[in-house]
């Protein structure tokens, strides 16, 4: 009798598959509806193939993503599969036991897949790899070929600090608003400071200062950074009321072509035009890319670069299942729709390959030829040491804060953290 | 925040009623309706508050055990932080302005509509919908207003000849302009409340002064304003709370910038204790919040005894 009624069950069992379902909760920040939708059917492939695994794609907005994640994780509620920009936020999490490591489950193929630096990205100072990297983006100088021409700047003027400096005088004289940018945000206002650091402090003094050696943040090349910033800012060369701009009015600005250069992300490409007032923003042609000035005596190698490594985190909860659907997500082949329809750059060996936006493979380049691809100071550096650097740039941008007091008040943050 | 008013509005008549109820039925009474109550305030107010109170001992960023014991320092830092004495002043300025300007306006309108008629009651929905919208929704409309590219105030300036400045991105212009939303959006909140208070006047008063000769202004004066003295009250009560408070207008308006200018304590809150990642000083900051709130509260009260001695 009771055989059989475990033979019954058994049978229910086998009858009710959705029953036995794992499900895994892969927590984006996606907002753009194709790209959601480009998710969606990568999941519905997966979960075809995969019956016994069920794939949900909660969102969140990012604002509300950044402000929650804490409290989503350490509730019952939490993700299996979460996004994350990597760096200082990633080691507090991993220090905090939220995630779970997965270098014992992830396949060799998945971690070949996403190269050494993926790896590297997503593994904690104590030695454990916790996700899988997705995407790569960089900080360049957008810039607008057909004002440059209407003020008579020569681009290739612009390789040096001074050339720039002079060519941005050249678009005041002209009348034309040199730069646009969202200091509201803080952040794009960030990306100057940032790059002017890496050109100055390279990869050894920017890991120093924030290991809190030495003078740190408060030392020479920092200070000499914003130094430089407060050079640029003192030529007024941003639009009228950018400390009340966000980044989509500057985005949207340059985009109307307001202003002739915009130091921003890749993602601006398509930013740009869905912030502009026709939808268009400026056509390829009249399109470029600057190289960021170099400094002279700057430590920096020139090919470095600022931007993002971005990726998924697993939380501690996170099933076998939810690493499966993320080796099946981060795909070559899955990854490559993603790079075919630009949404980002993807990782993934050979999924850029199928990338034909000019832009989008100029980066790339730049990415994969960089001595050292800088992750965002504000991400790199967690989120109150970042908070600081954000703060500073805005202030330097608004030339209301000295150098000298900027560098110091990044350096107390730091003691502060350590 | 509506129901409250009217709830406590009732109070005055209510009290008697209630306390011939508690005699009565006090004890089956308070089982039955106390222990709802009692058990969502412990849990969503006192535990999270002792929460707080807790963590603005430690250094803790969010994640994990509490461990690391600091004392006082998380309050040595609220108190010595750059930007805490610009949000202290500017929910001062909130303060101020909402007792100065917002109560007095609200007064104007309030005695002016408290008549009946088509049009007063239109004008009185026209005051009141801004208290109506959701305040994120406002802090949006106004964003656009300010915009000084493409908004309502630069064009205006347009007209009259005279460059606005972008208000929202600037130092000095950021907290009049958010003033400016604050009293728009609440006056019409307390005009109803002194609406309220002035329709309960019996006509037979006023009727009699005027027949006694008394000018439209003494009758104001020292008959109307004086008989709404416990609308007055929760105003002013109201105020001073939800100006300490004040949040969510602020956040789309300006994000608190340029440069942290115009924080209030709550928003200097969620910026550097929240976004940041810095429990324990948020912590203290809503401990100092408290305290400040604690005490206005039991001033105001002492305040009140005393006029009502006099």
């Amino acid at each position: 009798m009771k055989r059989l009624a475990l033979v019954a069950m058994l049978g229910l069992a086998a009858a009710m598959p959705v029953q036995a379902q794992t499900v895994v909760k892969h927590l984006h920040i996606t907002s753009i509806p194709a790209e959601v939708e480009l998710m969606n059917s990568i999941a519905a492939d997966f979960m075809a193939a995969n019956p016994d695994i069920k794939v949900e794609l909660p969102f969140l907005e990012n604002e509300a993503f950044k402000a929650k994640l804490t409290t989503l994780l350490q509730s019952a509620d939490a993700p299996d599969v979460f996004h994350s920009w990597g760096g200082g936020v990633f080691y507090e999490q991993a220090a905090a036991g939220v995630l779970r490591p997965v270098e014992d489950v992830l396949s060799d193929e998945a971690k070949a897949n996403v190269g050494t630096a993926g790896v590297s990205a997503f593994t904690a100072p104590d030695g454990h790899m916790y996700g899988v990297a997705r995407d790569v983006s960089e900080v360049v100088l957008w810039y607008n070929k057909t004002l440059f021409t209407q003020a008579g700047v020569d681009p290739a003027s612009m390789g040096t600090w001074d050339g720039f400096l002079a060519g941005v005088q050249k678009f005041k004289d002209a009348g034309i608003t040199p730069i646009a940018i969202g200091a509201k945000d803080k952040w794009p206002a960030h990306f100057w400071w940032s790059k002017l650091v890496v050109r100055l402090a390279g990869k050894d003094g920017f890991e120093a200062a924030a290991r809190g050696e030495g003078d740190g943040f408060a030392g020479e090349d920092f200070v000499k950074a914003g130094e430089y910033f407060l050079q640029l800012s003192e030529l007024e060369p941003w639009q009228e009321g950018f400390l009340a701009a966000s980044y989509g009015d500057a985005s949207g600005l340059f985009g109307d072509g307001k202003a002739a250069m915009h130091l921003m992300g890749d993602w601006d490409y398509g930013a740009m035009k869905d912030n502009s007032a026709d939808k268009d923003g400026i056509p390829d042609d009249e399109l470029g890319i600057l190289p960021f000035p170099t400094i002279e005596g700057g430590k920096g190698d020139p090919t470095d670069t600022l931007g993002g490594l971005g990726g998924v985190l697993f939380s501690k909860n996170a099933s076998d299942a939810a690493v499966k659907w993320i080796e099946f997500f981060n795909s070559t082949e899955n990854q490559a729709k993603y790079a075919k329809d630009a949404y980002y750059i993807p990782i993934a060996k050979g999924a850029a390959d199928v990338m034909t936006n000019p832009f989008k493979v100029q980066i790339g380049q730049n990415i994969s030829g960089a001595h050292w691809h800088a992750l965002f100071f504000d991400q790199a550096l967690g989120p109150n040491v970042g908070g600081v650097v954000n703060d500073i740039s805005a202030e330097l941008a608004g030339n209301s804060m000295s150098a000298q007091e900027a560098a110091e008040m990044i350096k107390e943050a730091v003691d502060d953290s350590l | 925040m509506a129901s409250l008013a009217t709830s406590i509005d009732l109070g005055a008549t209510a009290g008697s009623r209630k306390r011939r109820f508690i005699e009565r039925n006090s004890l089956p009474a308070l089982l039955l309706f106390l222990p709802p109550a009692l058990i969502l305030f412990t849990l969503f107010v006192v535990l999270p508050m002792v929460d707080a109170a807790t963590f603005s001992f430690f250094d803790w960023n969010g994640y994990g055990p509490i461990t690391d014991f600091v004392g006082f320092e998380n309050y040595a830092d609220v108190l010595t932080h750059r930007n805490f004495g610009t949000a202290v002043r500017n929910s001062l300025i909130v303060v101020v302005v909402s007792l100065v300007v917002q109560l007095p306006l609200a007064m104007w309108c309030a005695i002016a509509l408290a008549e009946r008629g088509v049009h007063i009651n239109v004008l009185r929905t026209l005051f009141f919908l801004p208290f109506m919208l959701a305040e994120v929704a406002a802090g949006l409309i106004w964003n656009f207003v300010y915009d000084g590219n493409y908004g309502l105030l630069p064009a205006i300036g347009d007209a009259i000849g005279v460059d606005m400045p972008f208000v929202l991105g600037d130092k000095f212009w950021v907290i009049p302009a958010i003033m400016l939303v604050i009293t728009w959006k609440y006056f019409g909140f307390h005009m109803m409340i002194f609406i309220a208070g002035l329709q309960s006047i019996p006509s037979e008063v006023i009727e009699a002064a005027r027949l006694d000769g008394v000018k439209r202004w003494q009758i104001v004066r020292h008959i109307k304003i004086p008989m709404i003295r416990s609308a007055i009250v929760i105003s002013v009560f109201f105020a001073i709370t939800g100006a300490l408070q004040l949040f969510d207008l602020i956040i789309p308006l300006s994000n608190g910038g340029p440069s942290h200018s115009s924080h209030t304590i709550v928003t200097f809150l969620y910026q550097f204790g929240i976004l940041r990642m810095k429990l324990g000083f948020g912590g203290a900051i809503s401990v100092i919040l408290f305290i400040a709130c604690v005490i206005v509260a039991l001033a105001y009260r002492r305040i009140l005894f005393k006029v009502e001695q006099n």
